[in-house]
């Protein structure tokens, strides 16, 4: 086994290191709970769209929080090491530093994702640092969704900036972003929300220090990330070495002009690279990914199928490399439009589980179905104008073992909104929620049912609303012979034309009719066992 | 005299309370099934001989019993059926859609406890504002009564959207059932949990029907035996929050009882706490598979209103069903006497969360058991002593558990049995120290300004190791260490707690609305303890409301002002809740506004007086002193370290540490470093040196 990290003969014996490990990820953890308790953001805290990384002074990461969904995976490692090579080197660092960047290329793929960074010093020396990544309520630009048609409709774009100098604000920046949100003071709100998270997480983590006569990271560091690479290797040199391919297609608009993607999964002894040659050039609609993002929604369920208990860090991710053809839809150049990102990282477990379900066929799920539907908002409520989140989740791929659940997120993790809490919000009924029979893909496995979600707007104003749905064209594949979900679809009452994707009006008295899809089956029909047809029937899960 | 008694899953502990000589007694009876019942009156009958005292003495019996959270673990309630509006039958079943694990593909979800043929959907629906958009479909009811005729229902839920704020509907369906299947027990989701958000309703209300029939029969009889045996004192059980109801209120929401075990260990807590004069403990309860802490602050426990019942994955946030109840804020992590210790992917040693069953349990007890688990660690340690375990019902093996830790761990990671086994004792005392920190810094408070109390069979052997992680620099191990629970019933004040969701933002709130609710609800209160036999004068009223700044979705709870409310209060009740959440968060945001979302009135009795001469009475020539044995100490390796016998031991008469004390169900450890006394009531104090 070559490791990238060199494997020394650290003093953290194998007691002292699971001890310093674990209160490692409580302090992230802590930091976490707090930011997610005090924030506004819908997807920051229903929905814990956010991540806390702590890092050595590298830019290495030693520590994520565990809740975080999988979009952060290794991002805030790449974005502190990219300031450090290419804007704020090692020693230009100073105690009370705060620096804040949504560049979608160097951050999470789009502008509402803010990232914080702030360094640690101990004993007037760097040591390391701490980040937060967190979905901001508002970035300005058009309302959230695929209907921006290029980045400079998505709102402002801040480079990296040191929001705090040594503990002073940096006025101007403040200023800047107040001018350009909507809801400035609960966006605004939240990124001090991540300032205070990582401010409690360096209090934490210097005290972790004290106690056990730490003076730097780089040994704690060092041990953690050659455990957590080892751990990785390991379970990568029991797969098959090969090239396994899948190929794969999803809606794109809805309307015609779909999205293919391509991949080439190789297991070479202890390395994986997915390269997604192939795969279709850049879209115009905002579902673009940049690679840091494509690497991190690829990364995810290849950590799910070979190494899900060990915890992460940049040791987790040496063996795994992602490669993309240049200006793709996933590898988005600018000013490609990336807005709703999340549609096509939210595929990218089809495509990775399909490959590998060649190589590892008892480690993998079939495809859900996803991608999350979202839908936002706008309008006036009591005087007041809002942008209202929610989201909806299609059925669960069956697994080797186990049919798939019914309406549950994947691969991101997003909680509904309660009916009740959105009826108080804005002036919507909702008119159906239910189960859709019949739509779970069958086989020795069924994938999970998809949902019926139907609202109608009660007020005497239209909303503005955008809208992200997808599987209305294409369907979840089942796999190991597994037969399909069934599609989703999109009707509005009374009918007329509508985007499956992009921005438009419910006008009053308008109902929107939502079917979820459902998920892919595991295994052939033939092989299932009777008594689940037979319960299935009687619950109504099949007709 | 008053009885406390605790039904768990093994055994049935007693707490009997003289009122006249202020004595305490414990005893402990197996568990009977399927009527634990006869366990009831077996113990009644042993304390009563042992102790000499006729029924007709006793004034109060407070029970507490795991039934409601066993007939929801292992999915024994009644056949129940859920009455939804139509379109929303499945709402039960598709939950929040959110996983309570990322990495875990394999994962699955709690099936509903009512399965989709037995939901059933009325035509009906109010608005957000309680406004009927469409009148109840009545003439679809008889329908319905004849379906839960012909599938044998024998309890319904009924959760319909938007009733926390027009309860009509659910009222006329209940109306109706009772006249037409008055056989069929059922739960309305407007009296059950009155707030806002469908699912975490839903659920409540079908926990509770699921529970209701078997609970009611239960109590009911419980009750007839009593009366049948001549008591004619008050009867009162313990519900999660840490209060007691009647055996009433008990058939009518039985959910509350959901948490009585637990409930009562930290009402104990603070009990002793009062005694001792500490305001500020960490509760520590250490068992067989889970240890668990609490937080009591200023001589309070925390209450939660977040809680889950049935985990699919045993100490996974979000992998049960949620009840939002009013329950006592405890953490509960996965280390206990039969966590399993092993070498994980990254050859690292990790203890539980995972634990050895009690057949064949730790390597140590010698029935084939060959994991290590965190007794065989203790027992290496000389922590435990192998020919006094449970007072010597058992005999522990030293060489199996030294054979286990050797080839499960030692040998893999090139370490000493002696360190393997350490680092067991360390890495769960760890874990347990790490939640305990969370969860404290997650109430804003300072971990290191609390004092500890130790208690549960494994409790005693931990705590030490905890105290010390956690900076306390006190702990105390009570006596009755064993029936805590039990004991925390005698010390609970009788409570009636209601509930009201109703949204509105500070600055735009009709406070007539709101003060008629209060009120109405406080009258409720009264008129409850009134029932039970305590007056108006002696009832104090707490009104909470729980409340945020305007889009946040985590609320606070702020304690309202006294009297009615207005404009006057806006500015009073604004500063609590910013001082509220300064405390916790370290800070404030200006320029947004507050939001109220759910309001409680707490209308509760005096807390009982417990005023304790003695706990138990030991006369005997004997020497605590029972020799010295090898014991192993991380600072110092094995030493010779006293061995005392805790009935025995003289009060007031310090000594220093190290220290081992035995007594039947548990053995505290205690290291270097440390003065050791026993109180007058014979609670072990240790004070820890820097």
């Amino acid at each position: 086994m070559t490791l990238l990290m060199k494997e020394t003969t650290t003093k953290f014996d194998p007691i002292a290191l699971s001890i310093l490990w674990s209160r490692l990820i409580s302090i992230v953890d802590e930091a976490g709970t707090t930011l997610q308790r005090t924030s506004f953001s819908t997807v920051t805290r229903e929905s814990n769209d956010f991540a806390v990384v702590l890092m050595d002074r590298k830019g290495r990461s030693i520590a994520q929080s565990t809740i975080s969904v999988p979009s952060f995976l290794g991002v805030l490692p790449m974005l502190t090491k990219a300031l450090l090579a290419d804007y704020f080197p090692e020693d230009s660092w100073e105690e009370g530093d705060v620096v804040i960047t949504n560049d979608p290329w160097l951050c999470a793929g789009h502008k509402p994702d803010i990232g914080i960074v702030s360094p640690i010093f101990h004993q007037n020396k760097l040591i390391g640092f701490i980040g937060t990544i967190a979905h901001s309520p508002d970035m300005g630009g058009v309302l959230w969704g695929a209907g921006s048609r290029d980045l400079y409709e998505e709102g402002l774009m801040i480079p990296p900036t040191k929001l705090y100098t040594a503990g002073k604000p940096n006025d101007t920046m403040f200023n800047i972003l107040f001018s350009n949100v909507r809801a400035a003071d609960q966006s605004v709100g939240d990124i001090k929300a991540q300032i205070a998270a990582n401010d409690q997480g360096i209090k934490s983590l210097l005290k972790l220090m004290q106690e056990n006569d730490l003076d730097d990271l780089q040994d704690l560091s060092d041990a953690v990330i050659s455990a957590s690479e080892k751990a990785m290797r390991k379970a990568l040199q029991e797969a098959p070495n090969g090239s396994y391919q899948y190929s794969y297609d999803t809606d794109g608009d809805g309307k015609g002009n779909g999205c293919h993607f391509e991949i080439t999964i190789t297991i070479k002894d202890d390395e994986i690279i997915a390269d997604y040659t192939g795969t279709s050039g850049p879209h115009p609609l905002s579902i673009n990914a940049v690679l840091n993002y494509t690497y991190a929604y690829t990364a995810y369920p290849i950590k799910c199928t070979f190494s899900p208990d060990v915890p992460n860090n940049d040791g987790s991710f040496y063996p795994i490399k992602v490669t993309a053809p240049d200006n793709c839809l996933v590898n988005a150049k600018k000013p490609s439009p990336l807005g709703a990102r999340n549609i096509t990282g939210n595929m990218l477990h089809s495509v990775v589980f399909g490959a590998l379900a060649k190589a590892v066929p008892e480690q993998v799920q079939a495809d859900c179905g996803s991608a999350c539907w979202c839908i936002v908002l706008n309008g006036e409520h009591n005087g007041k104008e809002f942008v209202e989140y929610f989201f909806l989740n299609g059925g669960y791929g069956a697994r080797p073992n186990m049919d798939g659940e019914h309406v549950l997120s994947f691969p991101t993790n997003v909680a509904n909104v309660p009916i009740e809490i959105l009826e108080s919000d804005i002036a919507v009924m909702v008119t159906e929620k239910s189960l859709v029979p019949d739509s779970g893909g069958k086989g020795k496995y069924r994938g999970g049912l998809g949902q019926r979600f139907s609202f109608k707007n009660v007020g005497d104003k239209p909303l503005n609303i955008s809208l992200l749905t997808e599987k209305t064209q294409t369907v979840a594949k089942g796999i190991i012979e597994g037969q399909d979900g069934q599609k989703g679809s999109l009707q509005i009452i009374p009918e007329r034309e509508f985007p499956p994707k992009g921005l438009d009006k419910l006008h009053p008295g308008e109902e929107l009719i939502l079917t979820l899809p459902g998920g892919g089956g595991y295994g052939c029909i033939e092989e299932r066992d009777e008594n689940s047809i037979a319960e299935d029937k009687i619950l109504g899960y099949i007709t | 005299m008053k009885l406390g008694i605790d039904i768990g899953g093994t055994f049935t502990d007693f707490v009997l309370f003289n009122t006249n000589n202020k004595q305490l007694f414990f005893t402990k009876t197996l568990t009977t099934y399927p009527d634990p019942t006869v366990g009831i009156f077996n113990g009644i009958q042993e304390i009563r001989e042992k102790y000499g005292f006729k029924v007709e003495e006793l004034s109060d019996i407070v029970h507490g019993t795991t039934l409601v959270t066993n007939a929801v673990i292992e999915r024994k309630g009644a056949k129940t059926a859920f009455i939804t509006t139509a379109g929303f039958e499945d709402v039960l079943e598709i939950g929040r859609e959110m996983r309570y694990d990322i990495y875990d593909i394999f994962l699955s979800m709690p099936k509903p406890l009512v399965p989709r043929n037995l939901r059933m959907g009325v035509q009906e629906r109010i608005d957000t504002h309680g406004n009927v958009l469409e009148p109840l479909e009545t003439n679809t009811l008889d329908t319905l009564a004849e379906e839960l005729n012909k599938n044998g229902i024998e309890s319904v839920g009924i959760c319909l959207l938007n009733s926390f704020v027009n309860t009509a509907h659910e009222k006329a369906i209940g109306e109706f059932l009772k006249e037409k299947v008055p056989n069929v027990y059922y739960s309305l989701s407007s009296e059950i949990m009155p707030e806002v958000r469908e699912y975490e309703r839903s659920s409540a209300t079908a926990m509770n029907a699921y529970v209701q029939p078997i609970t009611d029969k239960y109590l009911k009889d419980f009750e007839e035996q009593l009366r049948q045996s001549n008591y004619e004192g008050n009867i009162n059980i313990m519900i999660s929050s840490g209060k007691l109801t009647t055996i009433d209120g008990a058939r009518k929401s039985p959910i509350h009882l959901l948490e009585s075990g637990p409930a009562g260990g930290a009402m104990a807590g603070v009990f002793y706490g009062s005694l001792l004069n500490e305001e500020n403990l960490l509760c520590f309860d250490m068992g067989g598979t889970t240890a668990k802490a609490c937080v009591i602050y200023e001589g309070k426990p925390e209450i939660t209103n977040h809680f889950e019942a049935a985990r699919v994955k045993r100490f996974k946030k979000g992998s049960g069903l949620p009840v939002r109840i009013p329950v006592i804020d405890l953490i509960e992590i996965g280390a206990g006497g039969g966590s399993i210790a092993r070498v994980n992917s990254m050859g690292l040693l990790t203890v539980g969360p995972d634990s050895a069953s009690s057949t064949p349990g730790p390597a140590c007890y010698n029935l084939g058991g060959t994991q290590p688990t965190v007794t065989d660690a203790d027992l290496v340690l000389g922590y435990l002593n192998p020919d006094y375990f449970l007072g010597g019902e058992m005999t522990l093996s030293v060489e199996a558990a030294r054979n286990a830790i050797q080839k499960t761990l030692a040998e893999p990671l090139g370490i000493s049995i002696e360190e393997a086994a350490m680092g067991i004792h360390k890495i769960v005392n760890e874990n347990m120290a790490n939640a305990a920190r969370v969860h404290v810094l997650e109430k804003g408070m300072d971990p290191r300004h609390f004092n500890m109390i130790g208690f549960g069979g494994a409790g005693p052997v931990h705590a030490f190791g905890v105290a010390k992680l956690l900076n306390a620099s006190r702990l105390i191990i009570p006596v009755g260490a064993g029936v805590t629970s039990a004991l925390g019933f005698l010390v609970s004040p009788v409570a009636s707690e209601k509930i009201q969701s109703h949204i509105a933002e500070l600055g735009n709130i009709n406070w007539s609305e709101v003060n008629a609710f209060l009120s109405e609800m406080e009258e409720e209160g009264i008129q409850f303890l009134e029932n039970s036999g305590i007056s108006k004068e002696n009832a104090t009223v707490e009104r909470i409301v729980d409340m945020r700044y305007t889009g946040q979705g985590h609320e606070i709870t702020i304690t309202l002002p006294e009297g009615p409310l207005g404009l006057e209060q806006v500015d009073e009740i604004r500063a609590r809740f910013k001082k509220e959440y300064e405390f916790r968060y370290n800070r404030s945001i200006e320029g947004i506004d507050l939001e109220m979302v759910t309001w409680r009135v707490v209308v509760q009795g005096p807390i009982p007086e417990m005023t304790v001469h003695q706990f138990t009475e030991v006369k005997s020539d004997k020497e605590a002193f029972k020799g010295n044995r090898q014991v192993y100490f991380e600072e110092t390796g094995y030493l010779d370290c006293p061995v005392y016998d805790r009935y025995l031991l003289k009060t007031n008469e310090p000594f220093d540490g190290p220290a081992i004390i035995e007594e039947t169900e548990s053995t505290t450890v205690i290291g270097i470093n440390t003065t050791v006394h026993l109180d007058r009531n014979k609670n072990i104090i240790i004070d820890l040196r820097g």
